[in-house]
């Protein structure tokens, strides 16, 4: 199993009624979120001008970089298969990728509130809730498993006026989001950042270019290789320094949802 | 409030120390004593109550809502699963619902001002005292001056009972912003071509083409009104949108004119006038239901494609194109009526050639196109006839008639008739204002004179749930309770989708949650006002939930029929295709369509649609237009921290050559100056783009709120209405006109000119 999100921006409006209902849900507190849209443009591109939006959340990604930075000690634990009922053994620190439904999940209990996994995710999708524990906890959005688990729809899908985000299996060719897939759904990933993220992208030509151009990750934040640079001084090799943790230049908007007041402007 | 201090925030300035901490350093287990999943929110759906019967009223579209409750506290708003309207569906302002409900800016008492109307300072006083003075006041203004000394700006639901008490008081003069500053000439206009108001019942859904004149879908957000739009345009409706602007309409359309501002009628009078040169208009539908259409077709052939580019500045081609498009689809096209027309004081005309050219399409009661809806019909609440002293009649009274204007006003006064008379004191003098749940100084155009109106007055009293601009200006100011703490407006509605299974339903507002500290509603607040006033034996019901039974008894319904029905009464409906046929005529004198309207020249006015040019920026400015936000609903909702959140401040939208060649770019601080040298009293960032005119400004509406006491939204982006400073009165309507002001930018204290 592997849980899919696919947004499709024929049917978004750039309403923002998916980043309302999330912090409803989950408490979030206002100044942060598990979800975002950005507003693009309009601007030019190759296929004529374009206006559309950049609906964005945590992508559980295949290889999620924030799993592995995570400095936490680590505990075994298992997880069961809520379809066979299989069960799996695995050593987690505090976040991990449920291996049946591909989900990434933060151990709350466990979670240091250090914010390496925040820093971490190219998509800027993790931030830490001050407001918890001694040091805050970090926070993301869950693809509302909980609520998926009890027969209901993710919070962002019920609540969206035009049905425009689709959640399902992508392991099932017959679910909406593997027909997305079929017709071209596509993720925001680069050469350097290619983790794998399981939130697909669907649109006409112009809007997808807006889209691609602006809001695809180019660089791995420095913090995400933390893993790799232990493994490279191994090898007497140094890793390339980047922009800095951000990685990513919009062209006419900023991208990533940070903790600052960023503002998610038109 | 400055955040604390932890070692995540001091992380978060030195980048690379989150990479650097030894992983030895860390304690693993959980610390002893703390439950598991303490720092996990539960999600709206473990340990809730589900309560039924919400009626949103963050705009005015009225979805139907459940809440989550947990321990008395409202958690999470969703649309009501059993609503044949927005189903389980809710904007951004109906989730953000609970930010209104626990704002902490919001009125909780009432207040009395004891500073200055303007300035006030304010005392906590009891509702006894509150009231009482409000009586009191109240009468000494109709014993001085009749009751034609009181007047009422007013709007939303809470305000329909207040009204009632006010015209059985005798006040004559009362004004909803919702039509003489909003969609009054959508409706006036419709009405007199149609014989009846159609408001927004257009079926985009089942629409082969779809004519958008400024409608900007998308950051306007109806919920079922999008899901129509955007299901249409999934079902391969040919989109067409005329704007000065890439909206976010114009973005999903397959024909963008980018048209000169002020000269959408031209437009439209050129494609109707394409049409029938052609011969491409629905000849038979003209026929059989269009009356005057040779009169028509005279008056408009002077508007050639040609002519009409010249003044549209947009390519004839396109004017043909669109022409082309709509005969190719017709009769099952979208002319879509618009809703917010009070634009440039000629706007009754242009919403006339919607109506005229949907006509020639044939574009009415039939799939795609305009629809007379039939919902189920509720009763009303009336306090008894009265007999005044001294055979005073309020019909003597109403400042339109008395002046004799605006004969094809909506109901009301006009809000300038108001202003000027509370101003002048001629044609008598208006000494009392009362304002229910509206916003006059953000709503209406030239703020200095309602200011200065209001400074007349011996009274002023204030209904309200957060302070705005306007409760800034009240003598008493009186905390209502909020949509989801109260019983009034009831919804009747149809399924969404006009091509669906027609069913028909009635939801009545029904409270979520009881209302905290001393809000109340309007019927608690009115009865006991009237019983101060000597009133009491008129009282005719004792509370807002007989209010509310004493409406829905017609239909044979009660609020706990409804309620154990889930919130939503639903029946069987009546399909809106073909109404006319079913009827053999419209609802007009002649039983047609009047595409010549008699009446109108019987008044003065053109009886058909006519194309009226207003005057150009001068050099160096732009015209200022604004729009809505798909966050917000004008200034009521710029205190609440979710939706501020989203879009904290309304960005100013330059053309980006423009921009360049006036050194501003994309984000720059930036204030607005208008045309009377008037400068914002706040800032906005600048939003620089291909996607608008060279010869326009843009901005969403209710920006820069004035008042202090808000927390969120004080100072926030610019205030459009602010730039404001002259206005129009259309003469058909009295409607204003509040595109007619013209702007520079101001950044960094240095003014700059818009080149030519």
């Amino acid at each position: 199993m592997q849980y899919a999100m696919v947004i499709d921006l024929n049917r978004c409006v750039g309403c923002h009624a998916c980043a309302v209902a999330c912090k409803a849900e989950w408490e979030v507190p206002t100044e942060y979120g598990r979800n975002w849209v950005k507003r693009l443009g309009p601007a030019y591109t190759s296929h004529g001008m374009a206006k559309t939006y950049y609906p964005g959340l945590c992508n559980h990604c295949d290889a999620p970089v924030c799993v592995e930075v995570c400095p936490a000690d680590t505990v075994t634990k298992t997880f069961t298969c809520p379809e066979t009922g299989k069960k799996k053994t695995m050593e987690v620190a505090a976040t991990y990728k449920d291996p049946f439904t591909g989900v990434v999940l933060i151990d709350k209990d466990r979670c240091l509130g250090c914010g390496a996994c925040a820093d971490a995710c190219p998509y800027g999708a993790r931030y830490v809730n001050p407001d918890l524990g001694d040091d805050g906890k970090a926070d993301k959005c869950t693809f509302c498993i909980e609520r998926v688990s009890a027969g209901l729809e993710p919070a962002c899908v019920q609540t969206c006026l035009s049905r425009a985000r689709i959640f399902g299996r992508l392991d099932d060719p017959n679910s909406e989001v593997a027909q997305y897939i079929k017709k071209g759904a596509s993720r925001l990933e680069s050469k350097a950042v290619n983790i794998g993220p399981n939130v697909y992208y669907y649109g006409n030509k112009r809007d997808m270019h807006l889209l691609k151009a602006t809001c695809t990750p180019r660089e791995m934040p420095e913090a995400s290789l933390i893993g790799k640079r232990a493994m490279f001084a191994k090898l007497g090799k140094t890793v390339t320094k980047g922009a800095g943790l951000a990685g990513i230049i919009g062209m006419a908007c900023s991208t990533l949802a940070s903790e600052d007041q960023d503002n998610k402007q038109e | 409030m400055a955040p604390k201090l932890t070692r995540r925030r001091f992380l978060q300035t030195a980048s690379l120390a989150a990479a650097s901490i030894p992983l030895s350093k860390v304690v693993g287990a959980a610390e002893p004593g703390l439950k598991p999943g303490a720092f996990a929110a539960p999600g709206s759906f473990k340990d809730t109550k589900t309560v039924t019967g919400g009626v949103c009223e963050m705009c005015f579209w009225r979805c139907q809502l459940v809440g989550k409750v947990r321990d008395g506290r409202l958690v999470k708003l969703e649309g009501n699963p059993k609503s044949i309207d927005n189903g389980k569906a809710l904007c951004a302002r109906g989730n953000a619902g609970i930010k209104l409900v626990y704002d902490p800016d919001r009125l909780k008492y009432p207040l009395k001002n004891v500073g200055e109307r303007g300035k006030p300072k304010w005392k906590k006083i009891s509702w006894d005292e509150a009231l009482d003075e409000c009586a009191a006041k109240l009468q000494a203004v109709t014993k001085k001056y009749g009751p034609q000394g009181l007047a009422v700006w007013y709007h939303g639901a809470s305000a329909h009972y207040p009204t009632a008490f006010f015209e059985y008081l005798g006040v004559p003069n009362m004004c909803e912003p919702a039509f003489y500053q909003c969609r009054g000439q959508t409706a006036m206009a419709m009405l007199k071509t149609l014989g009846f108001v159609p408001n927004e019942d257009v079926d985009m859904a089942n629409a082969k083409a779809m004519l958008l004149i400024g409608t900007h879908i998308g950051e306007n957000i109806h919920l079922s009104h999008v899901r129509n739009f955007i299901t249409g345009m999934e079902n391969g409706a040919k989109i067409i949108v005329v704007d000065p602007r890439f909206s976010s309409a114009a973005a999903k359309a397959d024909i963008w004119v980018k048209i000169k501002p002020a000269t959408d009628t031209a437009f439209l009078l050129a494609v109707m006038n394409y049409l029938i040169e052609t011969g491409t208009y629905n000849k038979e539908f003209v026929k059989n239901w269009c009356n005057g259409f040779d009169k028509f077709k005279k008056a408009i052939s002077g508007m050639t494609v040609e002519k009409a580019a010249k003044i549209c500045d947009v390519p004839g081609i396109q004017i043909i194109q669109v022409a082309q498009v709509l005969a190719e689809n017709a009769p099952n096209v979208t002319i879509h009526p618009g809703r917010h027309s009070t634009w440039y004081g000629n706007d009754f005309q242009r919403i006339r050639a919607h109506a005229c050219l949907a006509a020639l399409l044939g574009g009415y009661e039939v799939p795609g196109g305009i629809q007379k809806i039939e919902r189920l019909a509720t009763g009303h609440v009336h306090w008894p006839e009265r007999e005044f002293e001294d055979d005073y009649d309020p019909d003597d009274y109403r400042l339109a008639d008395v002046e004799d204007k605006y004969p094809f006003r909506p109901p009301g006064t006009p809000t300038d008739l108001i202003r000027e008379t509370m101003i002048t004191g001629k044609p008598f003098p208006i000494k009392g204002m009362v304002v229910w749940g509206a916003n006059p100084i953000k709503t209406f155009p030239v703020q200095e004179e309602t200011m200065k109106a209001l400074k007349n007055m011996d009274f002023v009293m204030v209904t309200d749930v957060t302070p705005t601009d306007i409760t800034m200006w009240a003598d008493i100011l009186l905390p209502e309770a909020c949509y989801l703490e109260r019983y009034d407006h009831i919804e009747r509605g149809t399924q969404w989708n006009c091509g669906d299974k027609p069913e028909q339903f009635v939801a009545p507002r029904m409270p979520l949650i009881s209302p905290m500290f001393e809000r109340k509603d309007s019927v608690w607040i009115i009865n006991n006002l009237a019983k101060r006033m000597g009133f009491e034996k008129d009282i005719p019901v004792k509370d807002q939930e007989e209010y509310v039974n004493h409406c829905l008894k017609p239909l044979g319904l009660t609020l706990e029929k409804i309620r154990k029905l889930d919130g939503i009464y639903i029946q069987k409906g009546v399909c809106s295709y073909c109404t006319a046929q079913r009827h053999h005529s419209f609802p007009t004198e002649s039983g047609k369509i009047e595409l010549y309207v008699e009446e109108l020249a019987d008044e003065g006015f053109s009886p058909v649609p006519v194309y009226t040019p207003v005057p150009e920026p001068p050099k160096g400015y732009a015209r200022m237009v604004y729009g809505r936000s798909p966050v917000h609903t004008f200034n009521r909702t710029q205190n609440n921290a979710w939706l501020a959140h989203e879009m904290p401040e309304n960005p100013v939208w330059i053309n980006d050559k423009l921009a360049k060649k006036m050194g501003i770019k994309d984000g720059d601080r930036i204030a607005l100056q208008n045309q009377d040298g008037k400068i914002s009293a706040s800032t906005s960032i600048a939003k620089v783009t291909p996607g608008i005119r060279k010869d326009v400004i843009y901005l969403a509406h209710g920006y820069g709120s004035f008042n202090p006491a808000l927390s969120v939204g004080y100072g926030k982006g610019i205030d459009d209405q602010s730039m404001n400073t002259r206005n129009v009165i259309e003469p058909e309507t009295g409607c204003c006109g509040m595109r007619i002001n013209f702007v520079r930018i101001v950044k960094d204290g240095k003014v700059i000119d818009i080149p030519s």
